[in-house]
């Protein structure tokens, strides 16, 4: 009898977890073992049946000039997200963490509502203050059509859009230095300056590697923004390697080449991902 | 002497910060009230002057919108998807996590579970992008809400397992072994006992899905291609696509769409907060 109900303790871990799992492989395991096998066909998107070519899609992926600009505008987009992004999120903490009073809160709130916003709707409402308001006030050109500014553009609709999310990881991390630490460093007649530097920005290493990372991933993912807003133009000059990807699937009809791209593209997001979080941990100071 | 100088250099200083704080806020806020100013001007209005106030509220834009976007479809189409697929991650997670976290000290299938969760995080979408193009097309569950819940769904677990097996490590154990010892069974422990103890992170787990599924782009480009299963976000992209050339009934749209966000935001706002100062963001 005493066996029989821990048996059943037992299984029920399994009964818990299996729900879960199966979701889970349906949407994820089999989806990206099936990819690994598109890779090496010449699917085309549509029909049915499709040939093995082996390693020929990878070879391809080398002599493709078109793949040249995607892969140097998702480096720009990731560089320019991640600098900025950091940077005002940081700002951003700082100030809401010096007034701890009722605008602190108030400012917290408010920084952080762009993100409940979905990036087609704050590509639209930023579409129209580049093409409306710019010309109107400052009497400058759209900026989602200019070639060289085009990214830079973007990345400000991201910036507004995604800040929010870091700023809080900063302001926990802000929030866990101990004023003793600060309380030291006046008495030792450290100026404002070096308190930030020599206090603040050691302990709040942590929250670095979780920031520079994840804002680094997911700005070299980025995808939607660009569709929504320029779809790639102009001529390809927003073009990342996710619009890329996605239209070797709808409009060259190229899947099985699109989908090694995407391999490769995720082996090397894993791959500078470890990287930086890596980079950023042997940095933490522990208190 | 000193001491006043140094009290005004404070003042000053504390000064200079509100103003500072005052004007990012204002820059944060400027597209949200431009769209609101927007959406109540008629055209020729917005043509002469895009920051003038107008002259008096146009609501026919509202009108409008409701008439020609075909919002209320999509927005029904959002609802259906997002909340049952939210209720289906908290559910599947919260024994996913507990099975994990409980489990792994004594069973190694469990701990090889945690790290494949976690490892799937670093999946990108994109590489994902065709073969469920595919899948969902040889299974004709696309253009299919109930298709998009198990994916949106499937997509979560992982991440929503994650978060789950943190806190159930933190809750003393003595409870359900109590209860176990009393002759509830593992399921009802389960339910009885354990799953209110988790009722903190399931708040947030909740509260940040809502977020993420309603605003999903990616999944809904892809599965939902005809009219009437449009999400609002896809439903959106098309919808702005077009119509671009009428601002006053796009913005009046777009503040149409934003209401349930911002609703959404004011009341989970706590949770939100919290869950992403704890750590709990997703790449």
């Amino acid at each position: 009898m005493r066996k029989k109900k821990f048996s059943s303790l037992r299984t029920s871990k399994y009964v818990f977890a299996l729900p879960g799992f199966c979701f889970f492989a349906f949407a994820i395991l089999i989806p990206f073992l099936m990819g690994v096998n598109i890779a090496f066909t010449d699917w085309n998107g549509i029909t049915k049946d499709y040939n093995y070519v082996g390693f020929k899609n990878f070879i391809d992926m080398f002599q493709d000039k078109r793949i040249l600009q995607p892969m140097r505008n998702t480096l720009i987009f990731a560089l320019l997200g991640v600098t900025g992004n950091n940077i005002i999120a940081l700002s951003c903490a700082l100030l809401v963490n010096q007034k701890s009073s009722k605008l602190g809160s108030v400012a917290k709130v408010i920084f952080f509502m762009p993100v409940c916003f979905s990036a087609i709707l704050s590509s639209f409402l930023w579409g129209f203050i580049y093409r409306e308001v710019f010309s109107q006030l400052f009497a400058i050109k759209n900026l989602l059509g200019n070639k060289s500014l085009v990214i830079p553009a973007i990345t400000a609709i991201g910036l507004w859009n995604s800040c929010g999310i870091n700023m809080l990881i900063y302001l926990s991390g802000l929030k866990s230095i101990p004023t003793d630490l600060y309380e030291a460093a006046t008495v030792d007649g450290a100026t404002a300056v070096q308190k930030f530097f020599r206090v603040t920005l050691p302990l709040l290493m942590p929250s670095f590697s979780v920031c520079v990372t994840l804002t680094l991933t997911s700005w070299l993912r980025e995808f939607a923004m660009t569709l929504a807003s320029t779809g790639g133009g102009p001529g390809g000059a927003s073009r990342t390697i996710s619009i890329y990807i996605y239209e070797n699937l709808y409009k060259y009809s190229k899947a099985g080449y699109g989908q090694a791209v995407s391999l490769l593209f995720a082996l090397f997001l894993i791959l500078i991902g470890n990287v930086v979080s890596t980079f950023f941990r042997k940095r933490e100071v522990e208190l | 002497m000193k001491n006043k100088s140094y009290a005004r250099k404070k003042k000053i200083t504390n000064i200079a910060i509100t103003c500072v704080t005052l004007l990012v806020m204002l820059v944060f806020c400027f597209p949200i009230v431009l769209a609101i100013l927007t959406s109540l001007k008629t055209e020729p209005e917005i043509a002469k002057s895009v920051l003038a106030l107008p002259s008096s509220p146009h609501w026919q834009n509202y009108a409008d919108a409701m008439e020609k976007s075909g919002f209320s479809r999509s927005l029904v189409n959002s609802c259906i998807v997002t909340f049952p697929s939210v209720v289906l991650i908290v559910l599947c997670s919260a024994m996913g996590g507990y099975a994990i976290a409980r489990g792994s000290s004594d069973r190694r299938v469990f701990r090889y579970l945690d790290r494949f969760y976690l490892a799937s995080l670093m999946i990108p979408f994109q590489i994902l992008m065709i073969p469920v193009y595919k899948v969902f097309k040889s299974l004709n569950l696309q253009n299919n809400l109930f298709g998009m819940i198990l994916m949106l769904t499937g997509m979560s677990i992982a991440y929503a397992t994650f978060l789950f097996v943190g806190f159930v490590k933190s809750v003393p154990r003595e409870l359900e072994e109590a209860a176990l010892i009393d002759g509830c069974g593992p399921y009802r422990t389960f339910f009885r006992i354990v799953f209110p103890l988790l009722k903190p992170i399931t708040a947030t787990v909740a509260a940040l899905h809502v977020m993420w599924l309603w605003n999903d782009f990616n999944v809904a480009l892809i599965l939902l291609q005809k009219e009437e299963v449009r999400t609002l976000t896809v439903k959106q992209f098309y919808f702005f696509g077009q119509y671009t050339a009428n601002y006053g009934m796009a913005f009046a749209a777009s503040i149409l769409c934003m209401m349930p966000v911002i609703l959404f935001f004011i009341g989970a706002q706590k949770y939100l907060i919290e869950g992403i100062s704890a750590g709990a963001v997703k790449s």
